[in-house]
């Protein structure tokens, strides 16, 4: 039971897992983003990544990022808006908060500039976001490859 | 007679007893109402009482005293960087708005905080807003010109008894210094209701090195980008850097909401122990009485009272005591929780919300409720199984 994914427990199907490096993969020129992940738009996904609290310590809103902001960016530098989503939660995220552990952030997507009052502009979205710690984790960069039910 | 008034008559014959064993229900639930009042009072405090300002750049050191010391007032003051690296942050074309700080001294024990105007103005992404109660903001004055003007926050105006117009220093080297109330903020909720504000220009002049300083000092700058996906590259610029370090304040809170975490998990298991001991006393309490009261209850059961009539009795006056301590405890702990958040406030910490009411009151009453009802089960099964004639018979 442990090991089946929450998705699939809460709404009988897979979730769609996306990835930093589909979402590189996405933008054209003119940060004009492709037809396939904007149809995501609405759905629910899954991202996995580092938290970035840059808004209030209650976790309502982070930058969530393939690269985490800790230890001086030693082995990479900081990404930029295209491989940062912007998460606003459900209310009541409770983690043990690790800077260098890779969490799983459920929510539903959005892809497309857009500017908020709070937080400014941003390419990729989740709201209503659920977060769990991620166990065995890996962050995919760009040229590498997801499984490929992860792909499709 | 009804069992309501049968089991009331069995509290009021032992009544010394029956209030002793409220008492440590009392005692016990006041223990556990006051912890987590407490524990979520010193979180949200925290919450509510950070700045919206998404970075923190400051010198060198521990990025938990840098914002601790910078946001809420506490800890000693880290070491000064130099205003060239807020000049730097103010035309980094990612920054939207970037605050400088200087921290010294105090007054009463109440800290001088040096900053602009920029500190108090209202964006559209802040949550938090300064209005003034009486007066007026100090006027941000030139370096060579300080007008050693100062607005206080709500509490530090309380707690001083300064009004507008009135000059205040401390310390005999002060005395040239004096600064003059222009303005007393509005309560904000934050660290902020127990700080002075003062221009910078006023700052430096007051402190002999700084006056003689060619490129003045500050404690730290608080950054908002344009872009929070500008975040990372700035906070990795200001940390690569010998100077200084750029923290996320909300990583310095997390970090120590985890640790509030862990002591709280321990508090639980402590806080689980004591409701076990209270509990025991509860069912020793209640079994002695029925034991004593073997008697009574042969003589009840005698005259036609039937067996679940005895048992509802035993129950109703477990039940009872344990609903007296839940309330009285209920009372009591928001109590304790009343006079720990007004401590911890005197000291320099933040506490919101310590009546709060949520589901932990009804949830902590039930379960005191229910527990020590089933506390008093087995006695009640005990007076239930008492058979009459054994215990009629004559004591010789």
């Amino acid at each position: 039971m442990a090991c089946v994914p929450l998705g699939l427990l809460a709404y009988g199907e897979e979730i769609p897992r996306l990835t930093f490096a589909q979402l590189v993969d996405s933008i054209k020129a003119e940060l004009e983003l492709t037809q396939k992940i904007k149809s995501y738009n609405g759905k629910e996904v899954e991202i996995q990544g580092f938290i970035i609290p840059a808004g209030p310590p209650d976790l309502s809103f982070f930058l969530l990022s393939r690269v985490s902001a800790m230890g001086n960016y030693c082995c990479e530098v900081p990404v930029g808006q295209d491989e940062t989503v912007y998460v606003f939660t459900a209310k009541g995220v409770k983690i043990f908060y690790d800077p260098l552990r890779v969490y799983k952030v459920r929510g539903v997507f959005e892809a497309g500039m857009h500017s908020d009052k709070a937080y400014g502009v941003s390419l990729f979205r989740v709201r209503q976001a659920h977060v769990e710690e991620a166990v065995g984790a890996k962050i995919f960069k760009v040229g590498e490859s997801t499984t490929p039910a992860a792909n499709q | 007679m009804t069992v309501f008034t049968v089991a009331l008559k069995y509290l009021q014959g032992r009544f010394v007893a029956s209030a002793l064993t409220a008492f440590s229900i009392a005692l016990g639930v006041s223990l556990v109402i006051a912890s987590f009042l407490l524990t979520r009072g010193i979180k949200d405090g925290f919450i509510e009482g950070t700045t919206d300002y998404s970075l923190v750049v400051g010198a060198k050191g521990s990025p938990t005293q840098l914002v601790l010391n910078v946001l809420f007032r506490m800890d000693v003051a880290t070491p000064n960087i130099l205003y060239i690296t807020y000049a730097q942050l103010q035309d980094d074309a990612r920054v939207e708005v970037a605050v400088p700080v200087a921290l010294g001294d105090a007054y009463q024990g109440l800290r001088y905080v040096a900053t602009t105007d920029a500190y108090f103005a209202a964006f559209p992404w802040r949550r938090k807003s300064f209005t003034l109660a009486v007066g007026r903001f100090f006027r941000d004055d030139a370096p060579e010109q300080p007008t050693y003007e100062a607005v206080l926050g709500a509490a530090t105006a309380r707690r001083t008894g300064l009004r507008v117009g009135d000059q205040f220093y401390e310390g005999e080297e002060m005395a040239e210094y004096p600064l003059t109330v222009v303005g007393i903020l509005r309560p904000t909720q934050s660290a902020d209701d127990r700080a002075i504000f003062l221009s910078l220009a006023s700052f430096w002049g007051m402190n002999e090195i700084a006056r003689k300083m060619e490129v003045k000092p500050l404690t730290a700058v608080l950054v908002r980008p344009k872009r929070m996906s500008d975040l990372p590259s700035l906070h990795r610029e200001f940390n690569i850097v010998a100077e200084t370090q750029a923290v996320f304040p909300s990583v310095v809170l997390l970090n120590i909401f985890n640790l509030l975490g862990l002591a709280e998990e321990v508090l639980t298991m402590i806080l689980g122990i004591v409701a076990i001991v209270v509990l025991l006393y509860l069912f020793v309490s209640m079994y002695s009485a029925t034991l004593e009261r073997k008697r009574e209850i042969a003589t009840m059961r005698a005259l036609g009272a039937r067996r679940t009539t005895i048992l509802s009795i035993v129950l109703l006056e477990s039940c009872a005591i344990t609903a007296i301590g839940g309330i009285v405890g209920l009372l009591g702990g928001h109590g304790v929780a009343y006079f720990g958040a007004y401590i911890l406030a005197a000291r320099g910490g933040l506490v919101t919300h310590p009546f709060l009411i949520s589901a932990l009151q009804p949830l902590v009453l039930g379960s005191v409720i229910l527990l020590g009802t089933l506390a008093g089960l087995l006695p009640a099964v005990l007076a239930y199984r008492t058979e009459v004639a054994e215990n009629l018979a004559p004591f010789s």
